[in-house]
């Protein structure tokens, strides 16, 4: 599967089709994200492209610009074309990024590749595919209900136990943050003393966590990038999985799909009705 | 357009974590976690995942400055150099090479640490080199050398997830050690038990099985205590003892008095929990110790060391996987500089000063003669300068004007200085200070190699040109001993003083670029086919005769107590969100976002006797001085105790410290000093 | 045990909400004095977080109420606030807090009584919930 990666994207940058190739590059005994251009020694470096379940998405936030690599890059060069090789995670990540207007995808060009059995089962992943598929075949969703269940099973004091034991373990070091795609504010309110105490240890329960959770439940893709990111590995994605699915069930919407698809938060009940009412989750 | 990621080793504490600097078209944009890294998995703390900050800062000094008249002014790099230079030679001419004294740094790469012994001990001539392991764990030094016969963590950060139970004294670790912590957690959700050995109640308490709250200074009687109990009920390991180790019976005889109540006496830890304690570590299959300044940081720091020796190899916890002593060191490269030799009484690897073949050696190599008598102490330079025997001092990414003890005596040693010279990349308050200051690169904009707490030897890449003028401090360093005459200092990269290393050190042997560029190596590492050592004394100690050796320690009170003038006990610390002088950590928007400024932890039942209310600004005296700070009334400490992080100059808290020392290690006394606390009364 | 007297923290939008509460006061109508009102101009300026911070600080419920659905001064500012609510209710439930300790509630300028009654009911609610539990975790 490399090959054909690295062979469609010789082809792509020899044509002129785009002017670099955004993907990952084996470097230092790992892999990181790279910028692979059309000048020629770019083309030839393509031999170093790959991809790796490591970095399974490439267009992280950058800080402190909290610019997305690709808005960044794209402001440099608001003509550039590039093309960037994309898992089902990172298509719904562009997606949600140009519906929020952080990046132009006139300017991307995607080169879905399709997750392979094994690793949509590492992420747990629900759509391991991008809907532009172009290299691989498409596999089975697999379910991250596991996780969800023992929490929903669990009574609202056994709930606040666990998280108030697992919220304890948080160091603040706002890695689950850094990591998600979607978390762009220039003006994060995490960092906010009116909303969550500043420099004490464990961060305020549950505010600190909770403004996440809210501010991304309606957009998170589900790539699971902030809880891999925590270092005393916290499971935020059960919660965030779960409010993937309360946005089909309460507004039927997903995020990641359609540009066109408004957030349900942005627009009036008239125009985007409640699927149900007021439920709460118990 | 060019955007690129470039490993490298995070410049903060000793986990080692790895990061990629993100590139744009030469310009640092961001931090990266990289996730293939063995320790740091993709995981960063606040300060790594910020370490981007300060690098671009527009307080970076970008040329050489000389003070005239009270004020500084931009010179050349030739200019700057050759003052210097004839500066130094002159008090080494006039007034004997000891005259002159150099601290290296922990902030520094290996290379430019070895360098910066070789100058000052091949150009200067002189052994008065040393650096802030001083201050944080030169107990550990001496202290795990008496007993194994080497002095860093027997075993690796990942093992101890695998324990059975760990056993965390003087260690703050969620706050300065995050991503070690994160081991400890992991442990504990794999069922381990964790004994917490702390008078503050720090985060880690809520996780722990047993919190053993002693009082500050009482260490050495609380090991005591514990081995006091596993020898009364035969837990002991009698056939590790017997078959690799020296001195039980001395430990014995000491340890009898030792009873969980006489211990109970001195501690205020309660006997039963203690006795708890001591089982359950006994009887884990493996367990480890962690430690850091808590132990250290005391005029008992080198007892102490060897009293968390001793329970080790008396419960034969060493050796093994998951077992083993482990101090946390602090500076990103603390282990690096102590293995490189920037100690006033050995060289590279440990190998002694006094040594003649070791002297021999290296004098050969260099083409010198160099000096025999074991140099000054940091604490030591800073007095013979008060006294005016240390005339000059080149001091390189060290800041002694917010890290020593007693700043005040500091203040007076350095400004009685005829001539100092200070490396950095900012003017820090020692900067401040100089007559010279040459502006050097951080570790973004330079190649070398970081040595992390668990001896791991990592290398750190260039990512971004430096700002300006500044040069990396390998560069300086050469250029300086070019400029004073040697020939000894034509190095093309810091490759090839990795390989002058390797050659010296035992230890590095094995050590080169080509290898490192591929992934870490843990020393000892000896030869080039060598896969590095994970965790030591595998087979045997490393002491001459390949046994462990107990120590029958008595317990001592620390140097200054608590009295009716000053009835506090004051101890000091770090916070996660800051780092040592904060250089750095204050020049990073999210972090003084955090914490801006400095504070004193106080219990609510001594605030309330005092009538201070949360917020409110009070005075902290000792015998050596007060500072003004915000109260932060707190559980986390007990009655009787305050606590002030360190890194804030403008109410900094080693104005107070002790700078009392231990006799061996002559680290000074950080964590117990007596202290009094009021309302500063608004006029 | 004297019995427990909970806090409520109720923000009410400028517009209807808070004249209902007006009228309230001024009708004597009774309603219990657990309540705090904090005055917004409009429900959708209720951010989630505001509410999160008020259980936070040891409030024991908290009551946002706005005008009818068509009736909001910025036009669409409730139809926000009920879709924000309803999210804000199921983060609370996985977190183990009781979302029936957040109620949204449409109370207009003439509703004096509905605001009365929407208060009793509400603290009655409350008082069968007990103390917040948030409290304790904060302690
Ligand atoms: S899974 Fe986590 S990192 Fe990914 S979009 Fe959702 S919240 Fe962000
Ligand atoms: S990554 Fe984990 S530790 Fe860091 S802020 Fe997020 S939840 Fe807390
Ligand atoms: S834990 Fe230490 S090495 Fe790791 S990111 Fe934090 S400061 Fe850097
Ligand atoms: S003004 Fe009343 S809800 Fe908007």
């Amino acid at each position: 599967m490399i090959e054909n990666i690295r062979d469609l994207a010789r082809k792509w940058l020899e044509s002129k089709e785009v002017d670099a190739i955004f993907g990952l590059k084996e470097q230092d005994g790992g892999v990181a994200p790279y910028l692979f251009t059309g000048r020629v020694n770019g083309i030839s470096e393509l031999g170093k492209l790959t991809t790796s379940t490591q970095y399974r998405r490439l267009c992280y936030t950058c800080r402190p610009s909290k610019d997305n690599i690709l808005s960044l890059m794209q402001r440099r060069e608001p003509n550039m074309k590039i093309g960037i090789v994309a898992r089902g995670c990172e298509e719904r990540a562009l997606v949600e990024l140009a519906k929020r207007g952080q990046i132009d995808l006139e300017k991307i060009k995607i080169m879905g590749i399709a997750c392979s059995q094994e690793e949509a089962k590492e992420c747990k992943c629900e759509r391991p595919y991008p809907n532009n598929l172009v290299i691989g075949e498409r596999v089975e969703g697999v379910s991250g209900d596991e996780n969800i269940n023992a929490l929903l099973s669990k009574s609202l004091p056994e709930r606040l136990a666990f998280w108030r034991h697992e919220l304890s373990k948080c160091i603040k070091c706002y890695g689950c943050r850094d990591a998600c795609p979607m978390c762009f504010c220039k003006d994060c309110k995490m960092e906010q003393k009116i909303f969550t105490e500043t420099g004490s240890l464990p961060p305020e329960i549950p505010m600190f966590l909770f403004i996440r959770f809210y501010h991304i439940s309606e957009r998170c893709i589900g790539c699971g990038e902030c809880e891999k990111a925590c270092p005393v590995d916290i499971p935020l994605l059960t919660i965030f999985r779960q409010l993937r699915r309360d946005m089909k069930d309460l507004f039927d919407y997903e995020a990641g799909i359609a540009v066109e698809q408004e957030s349900p938060l942005l627009t009036t009940l008239d125009e985007s009705p409640m699927r149900k009412e007021v439920t709460s989750g118990v | 357009m060019e955007y690129k990621n470039v490993l490298t080793t995070c410049p903060y504490c000793g986990c080692g974590c790895n990061f990629y600097l993100q590139v744009l078209d030469g310009k640092l944009i961001g931090i990266l976690p990289c996730k293939s890294h063995p320790v740091s998995q993709g995981k960063l703390c606040i300060k790594g995942l910020n370490a981007g900050d300060f690098v671009t800062s527009k307080d970076r000094l970008t040329k050489p400055l000389i003070k005239r008249n009270g004020k500084f002014t931009d010179i050349s790099w030739d200019e700057a150099l050759f003052l210097v230079a004839k500066k130094l030679k002159e008090y080494k001419e006039s007034y004997g090479p000891d005259s002159i004294a150099v601290l290296s740094s922990a902030k520094c790469t290996n290379e430019e640490n070895y360098l910066m012994m070789k100058f000052a001990r091949a150009v200067l001539g002189t052994n008065n080199v040393d650096h802030c392991a001083r201050l944080c764990h030169a107990s550990t030094v001496v202290g795990l050398v008496q007993s194994f016969g080497s002095g860093a963590m027997t075993n690796s950060i990942r093992e101890l997830e695998d324990a059975d139970c760990i056993l965390v004294i003087g260690s703050n670790t969620p706050e300065q050690h995050p991503l070690i912590a994160r081991y400890i957690l992991r442990a504990k959700e794999k069922g381990a038990k964790i004994i917490v050995a702390d008078p503050r109640s720090i985060t880690l308490v809520q996780f722990a099985d047993y919190h053993l709250r002693h009082r500050p200074g009482t260490d050495v009687a609380l090991f005591n205590g514990m081995m006091n109990v596993i020898l009364n009920e035969g837990l002991e390991d009698k056939e590790f003892i017997k078959e690799r180790t020296e001195g039980i019976e001395e430990l014995k005889e000491v340890v009898k008095k030792y009873t969980p109540e006489y211990v109970e006496q001195i501690t205020g830890v309660p006997k039963d929990i203690l006795v708890d304690a001591a089982r359950t570590y006994a009887k884990a299959e493996r367990a480890s110790i962690i430690y850091s300044m808590g132990i250290t940081q005391h005029t008992t720091g080198v007892d102490n060391v060897r009293s968390s020796a001793n329970l080790a190899m008396l419960t034969g916890n060493l050796g093994k996987p998951s077992t083993g002593v482990n101090p946390l060191r602090g500076q990103v490269n603390v282990q690096g500089a102590c293995d490189m030799g920037a100690l006033p009484n050995v060289y590279s690897g440990y190998q002694n000063v006094v040594d003649e073949k070791a002297r021999e050696k290296f004098g050969n190599a260099w083409k010198v003669k160099l000096p025999e008598k074991p140099g000054l102490t940091i604490i030591e330079m800073m007095n013979e300068a008060a006294k005016g025997n240390i005339k000059a001092m080149y001091i390189m990414g060290e800041n002694p004007m917010v890290s020593d003890p007693d700043i005040s005596h500091v203040k007076e040693g350095l400004e009685k200085l005829e001539f100092l010279v200070v490396q950095d990349i900012f003017l820090t308050e020692t900067a401040q200070l100089a007559d010279v200051v040459l502006p050097g690169a951080c570790y973004a904009e330079k190649e070398g190699t970081f040595t992390s707490t668990e001896r791991l030897v990592q290398m750190v890449r260039k990512a971004i040109e430096p700002p300006g003028e500044s040069k990396a401090d390998w560069e300086i360093i050469c250029s300086l001993a070019k400029a004073m005459g040697s020939k000894e200092f034509e190095y093309v990269s810091p490759a090839e003083i990795m390989d002058e290393i390797a050659s010296f050190t035992l230890s590095y042997g094995g050590m080169s670029y080509d290898r490192l560029q591929k992934g870490g190596l843990a020393w000892p590492c000896p030869s080039k086919e060598h896969p590095g050592t994970p965790y030591l004394h595998k087979e045997k100690f490393s002491r001459a005769n390949g046994k462990g050796k107990f120590f029958g320690i008595e317990f001592k009170e620390p140097a200054e107590l608590p009295d009716e003038e000053y009835p506090f006990i004051l101890s000091t610390g770090r916070i996660i969100f800051h780092f040592h002088t904060g250089t750095m950590t204050r020049r990073t928007e999210l972090l003084n976002k955090e914490v801006p400024t400095g504070y004193v932890e106080i219990a609510h039942i001594d605030a309330a006797r005092l009538g201070i209310g949360a917020g409110e600004f009070v005075s902290v005296q000792t015998r050596r001085g007060q500072i003004k700070t915000k109260a932060l009334i707190t559980e986390r400490v007990p009655e009787g105790m305050i606590f002030i992080p360190f890194h804030f100059a403008e109410c900094a808290a080693n104005v107070l410290t002790n700078p009392a020392f231990d006799p061996v290690a002559k680290i000074p006394e950080y964590k117990v000093c007596a202290a009094r606390i009021e309302k500063v009364k608004v006029s | 045990m004297a019995e427990f007297e909970p806090k409520i923290l109720a923000f009410c939008c400028n517009w209807c909400s808070y004249a209902g509460a007006d009228l309230a006061g001024v009708s004597r109508l009774q309603y219990p004095p657990n309540i705090r009102i904090i005055r917004v101009m409009c429900s959708g300026r209720v951010e989630p977080e505001f509410v999160v911070k008020a259980l936070s600080l040891r409030a024991d419920g908290v009551l946002i109420l706005g005008c009818h659905i068509g009736d909001c001064h910025y036009i669409y500012g409730n139809h926000r606030t009920k879709k924000r609510m309803a999210i804000l209710e199921r983060i609370l439930g996985y977190l183990g807090i009781d979302p029936a300790r957040v109620r949204l509630e449409w109370v207009s300028a003439s509703e004096g009584a509905r605001f009365a009654e929407v208060v009793r009911q509400f603290t009655e609610e409350i008082k069968k919930l007990g103390p917040n539990p948030l409290k304790e975790v904060r302690a």
